[in-house]
């Protein structure tokens, strides 16, 4: 955008209310596209990748202003790679092992040791026609991962399930024929995947971010329609989402983004669209 | 008790449920403002205190899109959102139902104000356009506004926003000196560059809409030729079009390669004089075509042949610590002197340059500081005309104008300010992803 930042908000800040502190400037090494992010409650960090150098940056979880990552994974060993539209702009973190996971052009997801730093090989390459990983050829597919149940969700939106080159309007992709394709977490090579969540019930798409919540077996991810859908993780074929929050019906905004707060049983929606946060009470999926 | 099940029960109940939560409302509130005497509620009873969700703000300012409308209904109806504790059940994969929760959000975050990207003068109609890159409008005041510091705000002269501008994400701007008409390019979601005729008010259609890549960022025209340029941040390009062009019109001739050392282009100005180009870069570098091969460089202004296509490297390129160029945004020149003028946004700064500037140069004059108004100056404008100089602040909703001359701590001859004064902005620039620091409980939104 114009001026990229990471912005931090109170969890209780209102309309206009200012951020208590914002990441930017030359030295953080940060750029515009940004479409996901990460705190690893771990070890008190940021995680976020940077989209325009093909890099991952890793802060202080308190960073603030001008400061430089602790630590920059990036080089030809990586085999970071984005795409002209997405740049490489998407990524979920693994607090649990300790594991940066990014998908990458040509329908590959890459993993890293978040202590990784420079020009570093990944530890994992997932990628291969039995994986069933389907980026579109402008955008990557999506990832979350569940650390407790040991599974990696890939989102899968290109060939059959959609994407921008399927003149979806490049805007999200998916929009109803993605596919959430369910590995091992530690699955390595043409692994093939668990299950596969994918049909016409299961109104998949238009949300840059996977979420889970280990302790249900929950995996949170855009629903058609502007929508922010649950699956278990033992869903597979053409499940419809347990729960969906219509957010776009609701409030007028589609969602972009999410996170998780289970302390106080919250859903966290980022709407790129229109400049707005929203936070929804969603007890069902906590309790 | 599936959804749905209940809706004459939870009406009957109504009444009960509300005066209770209000109860209970006033004691949590009593509670987080570390109340300790004894209230006309009566004494303490209260045995556990479970945090409800906030009910933000009752009272919001005008919207003014469809989608801030609806946010701002819901604030409104927030207190009831709050009393919506009805469960919704997961329906099983047999099942073949979804569960659809229609709570309303119990939070919002969003700025209300504008968030003013870049400025331009328009020479026949003595005013000042800023681009509000936050509510998607395109404000134009006069030239000689300059807000009391009293006021919460400054009136527009006029305001070109709604469905039908198709503004969003706007940030390059170019005022055609002769008509006055509007060139507005978006740097995201809209993927083009739309005109607007001179003196356009409310919600009007462009005139003119060309399609152009993804991630524009600024523009500026060569009046002589009828070329307009638009720079493309990644990849990394500059566009030439006619400057009439329209709809699917290809571009003249395109600047990119590695060659060029175009690293997240960002500013544009031209010297039509000395026919010279100059671009400014973050140095966010990579092929999306090749795997690993990310890098990072020091920003840098570029600058070219007037006519400069392909794979054409830099004539020479202002670079290096002394410059103090950190995140540049929009460039303006003096066309009389050819000195450069710089919006140095994270630096908080104008910087000036000569023309003929190469290397690690410090720049010739810097206004900053605290008498200033910068606040993150992301767009900059040389009115030649009235010798001034005018900048747009995304940090504080302002424009700032100076003497073409000034230096050091000026202080602002004029300021058109949008928000109350000492307001900081929100600074949202299309937050497309969250994450949640359980530690600090603390949201962490990036543009």
């Amino acid at each position: 955008m114009n001026t990229p930042q990471i912005a931090v908000f109170a969890r209780l800040a209102k309309e206009n209310t200012v951020p208590v502190r914002a990441l930017e400037g030359q030295r953080t090494m940060i750029s515009r596209t940004m479409h996901s992010l990460a705190y690893d409650s771990v070890h008190d960090e940021i995680v976020v990748n940077s989209p325009l150098a093909q890099a991952i940056l890793m802060f202080r979880g308190d960073a603030n202003g001008e400061e430089p990552p602790l630590r920059v994974i990036q080089g030809p060993r990586t085999q970071i790679q984005g795409t002209d539209y997405d740049g490489n702009d998407k990524m979920a973190f693994d607090d649990v092992h300790g594991e940066i996971i990014i998908p990458v052009a040509g329908n590959k997801v890459l993993v890293f040791s978040r202590d990784a730093n420079g020009d570093v090989e990944p530890i994992r390459v997932l990628s291969g026609p039995d994986t069933q990983i389907r980026g579109s050829v402008r955008g990557h597919p999506l990832v979350g991962v569940d650390p407790i149940n040991n599974l990696l969700i890939v989102g899968s939106t290109g060939g059959q399930g959609g994407g921008r080159d399927e003149g979806e309007g490049g805007r999200g992709g998916g929009r109803g024929r993605g596919a959430l394709v369910i590995f091992d977490r530690t699955a390595n090579g043409n692994a093939k995947p668990k299950a596969v969540i994918q049909g016409p019930h299961t109104a998949l798409g238009g949300v840059a971010t996977i979420q889970t919540y280990p302790p249900k077996g929950w995996i949170i991810a855009g629903s058609a329609g502007g929508s922010i859908g649950a699956w278990s993780i033992h869903d597979s074929g053409d499940a419809p989402p347990r729960w969906r929050i219509p957010v776009q019906q609701i409030t007028g905004v589609a969602p972009s983004g999410v996170a998780l707060d289970p302390v106080h049983k919250e859903l966290i929606i980022a709407s790129g669209g229109r400049n707005v946060l929203l936070t929804f009470y969603w007890p069902e999926i906590f309790d | 008790m599936r959804a749905g099940t209940s809706k004459s029960r939870s009406g009957i109940l109504a009444v009960a449920v509300t005066a209770i939560g209000i109860l209970f409302l006033f004691a949590v509130e009593r509670q987080e403002s570390k109340i300790t005497s004894e209230s006309a509620l009566g004494s303490p009873r209260l045995v556990s205190i479970e945090e409800l969700p906030d009910l933000g703000d009752i009272c919001v300012s005008q919207p003014t899109t469809r989608s801030s409308s609806m946010i701002a209904a819901l604030q409104d109806n927030n207190l009831f959102s709050a009393f919506q504790e009805k469960r919704v059940y997961a329906s099983s994969q047999e099942g073949g139902q979804t569960g659809d929760v229609t709570r309303l959000p119990v939070r919002t975050i969003r700025d209300t104000y504008p968030i003013y990207s870049s400025v331009a003068v328009d020479p026949l109609r003595d005013e000042v356009v800023l681009q509000d890159t936050n509510l998607f409008g395109i404000k134009v005041f006069n030239r000689l506004e300059n807000t009391p510091s009293d006021a919460e705000a400054a009136k527009p002269k006029r305001v070109i926003q709604g469905p039908k501008t198709l503004n969003e994400y706007n940030n390059g701007l170019y005022i055609d000196p002769t008509t006055g008409n509007i060139h507005s390019v978006a740097m995201d979601t809209a993927d083009s560059m739309i005109v607007f005729p001179g003196g356009a008010n409310g919600d009007v259609a462009p005139i003119r809409k060309l399609n152009t890549p993804h991630r524009n960022f600024a523009t500026a025209a060569n009046e002589e030729k009828g070329e307009i340029y638009i720079t493309i941040q990644y990849p990394p390009k500059v566009m030439v079009y006619r400057k009439d062009a329209n709809g699917n019109d290809k571009p003249i001739r395109v600047l990119e390669g590695e060659h060029t050392k175009l690293y997240d282009t960002h500013g544009i100005v031209l010297d039509v004089k000395k026919n010279l180009m100059f671009v400014g870069t973050w140095g966010n570098a990579s092929d999306y075509k090749v795997a690993g091969t990310g890098k990072f460089y020091p920003p840098s202004i570029n600058v070219y042949p007037l006519d400069a296509s392909g794979d054409t490297p830099p004539l020479r390129v202002i670079q290096g610590s002394k410059t103090q160029l950190d995140w540049a945004g929009g460039m303006s020149l003096d066309p009389d002197n050819g000195n450069l003028y710089v919006a140095n946004d994270v630096g908080n700064s104008i910087l000036v340059f000569h023309g003929t500037d190469q290397g690690n140069v410090a720049p010739a004059r810097i206004i900053k500081g605290n008498k200033s108004g910068l606040s993150h100056p992301a767009g900059i404008s040389v009115d030649t005309k009235n010798k001034e100089v005018w900048v747009s602040n995304m940090g504080n909703s302002s424009a700032t104008c100076y003497s073409l001359t000034a230096n050091g701590n000026a202080a602002p001859s004029r300021t058109i300010r949008s928000a109350p004064l000492g307001r900081t902005s929100v600074k949202f620039g299309k937050p497309q992803a969250v994450a949640y620091d359980s530690k600090r409980e603390q949201y962490l939104v990036p543009n």
